[in-house]
């Protein structure tokens, strides 16, 4: 990959103002900082530019202009990516598909629409909402991240327990390839002939192209939802509660669980009507047809209550159910209020393994000396333990790393993954051995080498580098710059 | 083939897991015999028997119950058949994760009478569940009327182990629901027609088995009477797991009348009545009628209706369109083989627009109005913004009738897949799309 002089780079910026018109290339190092990092702040890398194409054709122009001048470029959407997948981390093009966020076309018979990568996520329910419909995949950033990035991350969130995750709901791309071609991937019917090119493209982590335009479904909005807190004063026993509501044949939209601390922080910070006093609850919601509804709610109130369940109670009204859900979507950032930092962890186990793995975090947190909060999809078995640190303490960002690194050894250990939403990236890679072979890896490296032979499109992600060594943990929280400020906040 | 890499490949199974000869008719493909089939009773062994073939350079055509076989152009060059039945395993099943591991061999039908003990089921009904493999059904996306609510293979299969066509084990994803960490490598395996691996094991997404489930079907006048009630199903608040639209040929196969709409639902005993009434409420501003309980039997006769038309269809095509479109493809292709003095059947999961369409044979055997019809048929697919695919034809139709179609950029992208997955072009070669 080439390094540019100073001299070849004012003449490529020239070319890339022509190409995209004024306000449509950051060079000045000053501008670039805004795009040095994204959700993860302690990766920071500069870009070369920064650029912002409106149409398909500017992307592939932007890519083959990449190429000839042998450039690594990446696609960034809104940057709240939690594992470092945007970054430039070798310089050259950050591509950014913000101004591409228009809804194309909304088919409500046939239950899709086709979007461009940058709109916002919760911008496409807004838009479909009036007719009834929404885009099921909700990640907790779902007013910040674009459908773009969700595609490059495979994205879930708590309804995918029911629902599925972004790849489910992804029917055809456009594609610009790493060689600037531009090439159609599926399609709007829900099966096109050959490899699923699809499927494999959803979740590459921008390794394998820019999607600029995406067919996704949109489905019909429920009749009826109903949502239920159920309370413990043992950890134990809500964790066997999510098995026994599953071992009734019950498939809810979202089974997620709250520990005491994050709890205790949720109520200092909004009030959402949890109780401080009990070790963890379990947020439950069901939805679907109004009849049975009744019926479907007593039968988890009842796996809950034989589950040891202290309190169980539904929430009476939309209000008191949109609080409850604030509590849960907001313990991130309620954490700032009892911690100067944390650092959020994601991991996937069988679900069945929650008693041992959540007791396995619990030590190894405490063994260094730290606290963590648990806030996570329970039903899918996706953890979020957030552990909780202050920076200014010599040694304590080594420790959060070192605990980090083990619980993730745990997930493994148990048959699980080491990522169930946020994706590997800069921050994860040295972690792929934890759960694949030397094998398996390589396959990954051939499949990346059918889309992106060149290595210029996104390189230095997912896969392990060679100088590192396993025991290099992911890397501790720090705001971002933006964040420090007050203007977004982490979900 | 060589003398010496059958003595190899026996040496590897057992001579017993080795047919030769007479033995190989059940494996005889449009008049093609490989060389030899053989039965690995191990992943390891299979690996073993695939590096073997990659070194002699001899093609492996991955086989579960031959159900889908003959589906696309036949093997370029004789070969092996490697058989995965003796691969038959329920390796893991945790009730409590709504998760399966088996091996590649096992029959749809032993997993879900194992599952069904335990009360739960794998949510994919693709036909001749006694005969296929789940290894099979996910080569070749098998998949049947209840795909409308709880999808296909790419929604169930969360953790791949298959052999490489340089004879690598390799897994992809893994046995938790939900799975980031690197390439969605399942994904890639799904309907690639044994040409990418050869799947020995496998991790699947489970479900409770529902309190009720029933089966409704209702007739209507016309094609675009069912059509629309399709489509205003779809805009109601009803939660159906099936909905299958079929023509009178095929409705004749179950000794029903039609056209006809199927619709299926399950839940509780409260949901499926309420959503019985909705459906006759509804299909009867359609002109709607005769609604009435199909019996499980015939119910899971539904998927092969069209071709079961006929006792021995001339062809079979398979299309996925638009579900706005399936009425009117259906309606088109009906009158453009009518034209052709053919009779056709029509069977199709309305809601997610994949359409079966089967000719009946001629008096004649004349391989030419079929060839128009087909060809009829594909340019009606493409129409309607969709894609077909001749499923089963004779040899001499597939010579005439492209068995897949022209796949344009994006096979050049699926073309650098296979070249990196298996270099030596040992699996299955020639069998399916873009030449691959």
């Amino acid at each position: 990959m080439a390094t540019l002089t100073d001299t070849r780079k004012q003449q490529v910026r020239r070319e890339l103002d022509s190409m995209l018109g004024r306000g449509g290339v950051l060079s000045d190092p000053d501008e670039l900082l805004v795009y040095e990092s994204d959700g993860l702040t302690l990766f920071r890398a500069l870009a070369d530019f920064v650029v912002f194409p409106t149409s398909t054709e500017q992307v592939a122009a932007i890519v083959k202009l990449a190429n000839r001048e042998n450039l690594p470029f990446v696609a960034r959407g809104a940057g709240t990516g939690l594992s470092g997948g945007c970054l430039p981390s070798e310089g050259g093009i950050v591509i950014s598909l913000m101004r591409m966020n228009r809804v194309l076309e909304v088919d409500y018979d046939n239950q899709i629409a086709v979007v461009e990568p940058g709109l916002v996520n919760l911008h496409l329910s807004w838009k479909v909402g009036p007719r009834g419909y929404y885009y099921a995949p909700d990640p907790s950033s779902q007013q910040a991240c674009t459908i773009g990035g969700n595609i490059a991350n495979n994205s879930g969130g708590p309804h995918t327990l029911k629902y599925g995750v972004t790849t489910n709901h992804v029917l055809g791309l456009e594609v610009v390839m790493p060689d600037g071609e531009i090439v159609w991937l599926g399609g709007k019917t829900r099966e096109t002939p050959g490899y699923d090119v699809v499927g494999v493209f959803v979740g590459s982590e921008g390794t394998f192209g820019i999607a600029t335009k995406i067919v996704v479904r949109i489905l019909k909005k429920p009749q009826a939802v109903k949502t239920v807190l159920a309370v413990f004063n043992e950890v134990n026993r809500a964790s066997a509660a999510v098995s026994a509501i599953i071992a009734r044949g019950l498939v809810p939209a979202a089974v997620e669980m709250i520990d005491q601390l994050t709890m205790q922080a949720v109520e200092d910070a909004f009030g959402c009507g949890y109780p401080r006093d009990a070790a963890a609850a379990l947020l439950i919601e069901i939805d679907g047809l109004a009849v049975g509804m009744e019926t479907l709610a007593d039968r988890i109130v009842e796996a809950c209550r034989e589950c040891g369940a202290r309190d169980v109670r539904t929430a009476r009204d939309e209000t008191e159910r949109q609080l409850l859900w604030k509590g849960r979507k907001s313990a991130f950032g309620a954490y700032g209020r009892i911690s100067p930092a944390y650092m959020v962890m994601d991991g996937v186990i069988p679900r069945t393994k929650l008693p041992y793995v959540l007791g396995r975090v619990n030590e190894i947190v405490g063994a260094h000396g730290l606290r963590v909060g648990n806030v996570f999809h329970a039903g899918d078995g996706n953890l979020h333990p957030n552990i909780l640190y202050d920076p200014r303490i010599e040694g304590e960002e080594a420790r959060v790393v070192a605990a980090g690194a083990e619980i993730m050894k745990v997930c493994a250990e148990v048959g699980g993954s080491i990522s169930g939403e946020h994706g590997i990236g800069l921050e994860k890679a040295d972690f792929m051995p934890f759960i694949f072979s030397a094998a398996d890896l390589e396959l990954m490296t051939r499949l990346k080498a059918a889309f992106n032979p060149t290595n210029l499109c996104n390189p230095g992600k997912i896969f392990p580098t060679k100088k590192s060594c396993v025991e290099v943990g992911p890397v501790a929280y720090r705001p971002h710059a933006i964040e420090a400020k007050g203007l977004a906040q982490r979900f | 083939m060589e003398a010496a890499l059958l003595d190899k490949v026996r040496s590897v199974v057992g001579a017993d897991h080795v047919l030769t000869g007479v033995d190989l008719s059940p494996f005889v493909i449009e008049g093609r015999t490989p060389d030899a089939a053989v039965f690995p009773g191990s992943t390891e062994e299979a690996r073993a028997v695939v590096a073997l073939a990659a070194e002699h350079a001899v093609p492996i055509m991955p086989w579960g119950g031959g159900t889908a076989a003959a589906v696309g152009l036949p093997v370029a060059w004789s070969g092996l058949v490697l058989g995965l039945t003796r691969l038959n395993r329920i390796v893991e099943h945790e009730p409590g994760d709504l998760t399966v591991t088996v091996e590649a061999g096992l029959t749809l039908g032993a997993l879900q009478a194992a599952l069904h003990a335990r009360g739960q089921w794998l949510s994919l009904d693709p036909p001749e569940p006694d005969r296929a493999t789940l290894g099979g059904i996910i080569a070749v996306n098998a998949a049947g009327p209840r795909r409308h609510l709880y999808g296909t293979a790419r929604d169930l299969l969360i953790g791949v182990t298959v052999v490489t066509g340089n004879g690598a084990v390799v897994r992809g994803g893994g046995k938790v629901v939900k799975n980031v960490a690197g390439y969605d490598l399942p994904k890639l395996f799904i309907g690639s027609y044994g040409t990418l691996g050869v799947i020995t094991e496998m991790t699947l997404k489970l479900r409770p088995v529902p309190d009720h489930e029933r089966f409704v079907a209702v007739s209507f006048e016309r094609m675009k009477e069912a059509g629309g009630c399709v489509r205003a199903i779809m805009a109601s608040d009803l939660i159906p797991a099936v909905i299958d639209l079929l023509d009178s040929e095929a409705m004749r196969a179950l000794a029903l009348r039609g056209p006809a709409l199927v619709v299926g639902f399950d839940g509780l005993a409260e949901q499926v009545d309420w959503q019985c009434r909705e459906l006759v409420r509804i299909a009867s501003g359609f002109s709607g009628r005769d609604a009435g309980p199909l019996t499980p039997e015939v119910a899971a006769r539904l998927g092969t209706a069209a071709r079961d038309a006929f006792p021995q269809p001339a062809s079979v095509m398979h299309f996925s369109v638009l579900p706005t479109h399936v009425a009117d493809t259906i309606e088109q292709a009906t009158s453009a083989a009518r034209s052709r003095g053919l009779v056709s059947a029509w069977a199709a999961h309305a809601g997610v627009g994949v359409v079966t369409g089967a000719l009946a044979s001629t008096r004649t055997q004349a391989t030419g109005p079929v060839v128009s019809a087909l060809d009829d048929w594909r340019t009606i697919a493409h129409a309607n913004s969709g894609f077909a695919t001749l499923e089963s034809a004779p040899l001499a139709v597939k010579a005439a009738v492209p068995v897949w179609d022209d796949m344009g950029a994006v096979a050049r992208v699926m073309q650098r897949i296979k070249a990196q997955l298996d270099p030596t072009n040992i699996l299955n070669p020639g069998r399916f799309v873009a030449g691959i």
